[in-house]
């Protein structure tokens, strides 16, 4: 068959308009996927929809929200979320359709780890990387110190996070510093959020709904932290019917109410948790300990309302508060309140938008008490913030874009005494910020192997007077002073930050991926401890300190095996900060007007391989998680220059976790952590100065404490189903199963037996420890 | 910032303290082998000069490695002098082995005090210039609960001098025993006001006892200028805690050039006694 120029030509028209009008009969299915029985949002759900001739996914929002573009056609639609039974059924695609779909839990809910939701090889096709998802469901089976399920404590066990020490929740994100992690709860930043020195995390478990960390390749929408950002999101409340739960522990009790207020419009979810040592003070024997305090509580409150299914309203707070007294001496309390109002509006199937308005504070009291030594000393650091976000679906691609505006408040010190205090009044100037952000993201899928996100985020910080700045010589001394009135800009910093990720799928099972990021950092904490303490010192950007900005590179491999029962993941990064704190010897941090000149400034770099291994499916779950990593810090002022380890670099930092299903009513699981010791000083060298022994140190950090090495074990029996709404549950724990001292410091001291010789201690915090709680719901 | 800092150092332990009697907590302490880098010996230089007429002393030694006995040999042949800023000279002789010594002299509040050690080819200088004295009234008992023991703590009772920046250090000793703790403490917060400084006698970190009914403590004190009031207070932040306790140890900001340890002081002297009743 020959066909002449003239009939190509027509043919090609012909063939070109109808692959025009072809691709202009896409449509959108759009609308929100929830938990049939609670009502609940459901995060990350999967939506796909599949026909012989082509396919298109979408994975719900934040807000439960999802939108998939597709040609015109008949389709397979399959919604499915982790632990929730998967919806299938047949649409025909020939218009715009709101679908909005209801899961049912599923029966096997221990067939569930850390994972990206029961996406089919979401995490080998998503372009994001360095991120994980935590399944709240999960939190039951994982043994804690205390029996106390934590989210803080548990995201500790995935690769790249590391403990901050032995039972805390601080925590230190690929060589990041701990105030590095951007800790957002309903989008309020937590600036603290550890309870009783970090033995306990201010998150709730049972308030909250979703948790995902990101370790690298952030995307665009968030922003003002260097290394990680642990995006926290409570429960809406149950729409359909009331319901309560909760548990009684050794250390605590729990209480959760929600229900409905207006049915399937409108529900609200109260939690609270209190700790009871101070009753068991109160009971002590001995009088002198009945006097002190030492407690904490948190109450996490939401209630949202549904005008239709374009326009949803939420409003949700936090406060918790810590006490710590011993009495006729000291009370110490800290806290933080955190409140946010959102409205989602949905413009069309393809417009998606959510405004924020949010407040957040922390604050201490520490007060002393004594006739003559005495004071009250205040501290807060207050955020209110305006964020408007847009995601808006396309054919290829999903758009996220918005504005975002932060205004800092930060009052370092108050110090008021009794008029006979040898202790003077004392008021350090407040502090004010205002940062400015914009952003923009596209997650574009160029073709079925090849998928991008790429964004830019634009943030101008200015620090605002009022207030008299002053500018320090590398001493220390004031070389300017400078006074500024009420909202006058003493100093702006403007920041470009590319993020930038990419996968590609090389078939089902396997792909990689690559991202590279830069983040800027205005709000530091300066603390002289290597435990979280309450009384940390918050810090803007100045005259004096520069931002931190972090750049990150990394390359991942994904794999699944056997339809995702056997999921894995290498990753390898490689990351340099710049503007990095250090402070000077003999640093005054608490009440100094002139903190800044105490500041020492320099750079950092990290990199590693952190390698994951999950089993998914099946009787036993859980995973093994390898860190090897390097994390140093340069200072021209300290170890004359050189780069040193950071003290939370660890070279090698293994996670097992494991979960059986015993039978029907049993659960057993258990988690085993190795790792190198933290990078500590030794002293090379002693000698005598007014009469005591001193030690001589030469280089900073190249000593190591020795390795931690600890099994937590627990099993969970679960209440018989009755049939009744009533179902409980016993768990029953051992932290430090083996009971191995594991170090938390040591200290060098003279034997007391033989003063000429000295000698190294090393002092553990936890040995054995039982834990009991039994949980309820109905 | 006195009290309040020591409080805030202490935050772990008073916390594990409390702990520790309301649950089966299961702290605990091991001495241990640790593997430690050792490194060449280094001259290390005390050289105090008081304001009361006497012998004033300058003590040359040198570190040893971490490993070995606690003997720090003394340092012989030194040629020490130490000159102020109008124009007076002092060479001091050694009366033993690394120990310098010149007298009688007496201090004086104002004047800038320069040490000048010449040592196998090397000099060491350092500046430090005696503050104003401020006298102590009295020595006083005070206690303090912790669980469920009372501690006796020795407080130090005087009138800071207002618009003058004062540091001050305390030596305690009980029973003519040096108290294994550092105190130093400056009136950053508390100017111009009536203290009552108070010295815990005991140190959370060995197993020294607490101070008895009967015994005798005394209390030097010295009124430090700046640079000292640096040395002591770096060496006090390091000194509990340690590794991954608490700020990661360096060697203290000395006033000593030439990468010398140790430290030369020019304060005032006052000692006080009282009797545990």
């Amino acid at each position: 068959m020959s066909f002449k120029p003239v009939y190509c030509i027509f043919l090609f028209f012909i063939l070109f308009h109808s692959l025009t009008a072809l691709a202009q009969k896409r449509f959108t299915l759009s609308g929100s996927v929830r938990d049939a029985a609670t009502g609940e949002t459901l995060i990350g759900a999967s939506v796909r929809l599949e026909s012989a001739t082509g396919k298109a996914g979408a994975i719900t929002n934040a807000y439960g929200f999802y939108a998939v573009s597709a040609n015109e056609g008949t389709y397979t639609l399959t919604i499915s979320y982790i632990s929730y039974k998967t919806v299938v059924q047949t649409i025909v695609l020939n218009k715009n359709i709101n679908l909005n779909a209801d899961l049912q839990a599923g029966k096997e809910l221990q067939e569930v780890v850390v994972k990206a939701g029961e996406r089919k090889n979401e995490n080998v096709r998503s372009p994001q990387m360095g991120v994980e998802r935590l399944d709240m469901k999960l939190l039951d089976n994982i043994p804690v110190l205390f029996g106390e399920k934590d989210v803080l404590k548990t995201i500790q066990l995935l690769p790249g996070v590391k403990s901050g020490g032995e039972g805390t929740t601080g925590f230190f994100v690929r060589g990041g510093a701990s105030d590095q992690n951007l800790i957002l709860l309903d989008e309020a930043t937590v600036y603290n959020s550890s309870h009783l020195l970090g033995f306990f995390s201010t998150f709730n478990a049972d308030a909250i709904k979703n948790v995902d960390l990101y370790k690298g390749g952030m995307p665009a929408q968030y922003g003002g932290r260097l290394s990680s950002v642990l995006d926290v999101k409570m429960d809406d409340g149950n729409n359909k019917q009331f319901s309560m739960q909760g548990g009684l522990g050794l250390i605590s009790s729990r209480l959760k109410v929600e229900g409905p207020l207006i049915k399937d419009k409108s529900s609200f979810m109260i939690s609270a948790r209190r700790t009871y040592i101070d009753f068991l003070l109160k009971a002590a024997p001995d009088t002198s300990i009945r006097g002190n305090t030492l407690n904490f509580y948190d109450l996490n409150a939401k209630v949202n309302y549904k005008f239709d299914d374009k326009n949803t309203i939420y409003l949700s707070g936090y406060f918790g508060q810590d006490n710590i007294g011993i009495k006729d001496l000291f009370d110490n309390s800290w806290g933080n309140t955190t409140g946010t109002l959102r409205f989602n509006h949905v413009f069309n199937s393809r417009l998606f938008s959510n405004t924020s308005l949010i407040y957040n504070k922390y604050n201490y009291t520490v007060k002393l008490i004594d006739d003559v030594n005495n004071f009250t000393l205040t501290s807060l650091i207050r955020d209110i913030n305006f964020k408007q976000d847009f995601q808006y679906f396309s054919n290829k691609h999903t758009l996220r874009f918005g504005i975002q505006g932060t205004h800092h408040r930060i009052a370092p010190s108050d110090i008021s005494t009794s008029a006979n205090s040898s202790f003077n009044p004392l008021s350090v100037e407040n502090r004010y910020g205002l940062e400015t952000s914009g952003y923009i993201s596209d997650e574009y899928v160029v073709n079925p192997r090849v998928t991008l996100l790429y964004g830019l985020r634009v943030s101008l910080y200015n620090l605002l007077g009022p207030g008299t700045f002053n500018t320090y010589a590398a001493n220390g001394d004031i070389t300017s002073s400078a006074t500024y009135g009420s909202g006058k800009s003493v100093s702006n910093y403007f920041n470009l930050e590319p993020r930038f990720s990419a996968s590609y799928i090389i078939n089902d099972e396997n792909s990689v991926k690559a991202s590279y990021n830069r983040n800027t950092q205005n709000i530091h904490i300066l603390s002289n401890s290597g435990s979280s303490s309450p009384t940390d010192q918050y810090v803007m950007s100045s005259n004096n300190i520069r931002p931190e900005i972090a750049d990150q590179v990394a390359l991942g491999y994904f794999k699944n095996i056997q339809d995702n029962a056997y999921e894995f993941s290498g990753e390898v990064y490689y990351k340099t900060m710049q503007n990095q704190i250090e402070y000077k010897n003999a640093a005054r941090l608490i009440a100094n007007a002139n903190v800044e000149s105490e500041l020492l400034f320099g750079h950092g770099r990290a990199y590693g391989l952190e390698l994951y291994a999950k089993k998914t499916k099946g009787k036993l779950s859980g995973w093994i998680s390898y860190t090897l990593s390097r994390t140093e810090r340069k200072f021209n002022e300290l170890n004359n220059g050189n780069y040193f380890p950071a003290r939370q670099d660890r070279t090698h930092d293994v996670a097992l976790v494991a979960i059986y299903k015993l039978g029907k009513r049993w659960t057993l699981s258990g988690n085993y952590i190795y790792n190198t010791g933290n990078a500590v000083t030794y002293p090379a060298g002693k000698y005598q100065v007014g009469g005591n022994t001193t030690y001589f140190y030469t280089e900073r950090n190249a000593n190591r404490l020795p390795y931690t090495s600890r099994l937590d074990v627990s099993a969970t029996l679960e209440g018989k189903d009755t049939g009744k709404r009533f179902h409980s549950s016993w768990s029953f724990g051992l932290y430090n199963a083996l009971n191995r001292k594991n170090p938390y410091s040591i200290d060098f001291r003279d034997v007391a037996s033989d003063p000429t010789r000295t000698e190294a201690v090393q002092t553990s915090l936890f040995g054995i420890i039982p834990s009991v709680t039994l949980n309820f719901k109905f | 910032m006195k009290f309040f800092e020591q409080i805030m150092k202490n935050f772990i332990n008073i916390y594990i303290a409390i702990v520790l009697v309301c649950l089966a907590f299961t702290s605990c302490q091991k001495v241990i082998d640790i593997e430690v880098n050792s490194s060449a010996s280094q001259l290390v230089i005390e050289g105090n000069i008081t304001n009361i007429r006497g012998t004033q002393y300058v003590d040359i030694s040198r570190s040893v490695a971490y490993t070995e006995t606690n003997n720090y040999p003394g340092v012989t042949g030194a040629d020490v002098q130490v000159t102020d800023n109008l124009g007076n000279t002092y060479k001091f002789s050694e009366m033993q082995r690394g120990h310098y010594a010149f007298g009688p002299l007496r201090g004086q509040t104002g004047r800038t005090y320069t040490l000048t050690v010449k040592v196998d080819n090397n000099t060491y200088t350092a500046t430090s210039i005696m503050p104003a004295a401020v006298l102590v009234d009295s020595l006083s008992l005070s206690k303090v609960t912790f669980g469920s023991t009372e501690r006796k703590l020795i407080a130090v009772n005087y009138t800071d001098p207002k618009g003058i920046a004062n540091q001050y250090r305390y030596i305690l000793r009980i029973n003519g025993k040096g108290a294994n703790r550092i105190y130093v403490e400056d009136d950053r917060l508390t100017d111009g006001n009536v203290i009552k400084e108070e010295l815990y006698p005991y140190d959370n970190n060995d197993e020294t006892e607490d101070v008895k009914s009967g015994d005798l403590a005394s209390v030097e004190v010295q009124c430090i200028d700046k640079n000292i009031f640096n040395y002591w207070f770096t060496l006090r932040s390091q000194r509990r805690g340690g590794p991954n306790g608490g700020t990661t140890p360096g060697n203290p900001p000395s006033n000593l050039s030439n990468n010398a340890l140790g430290y030369f002081s020019a304060h005032t002297y006052q000692t006080l006694d009282i009797v545990i009743p």
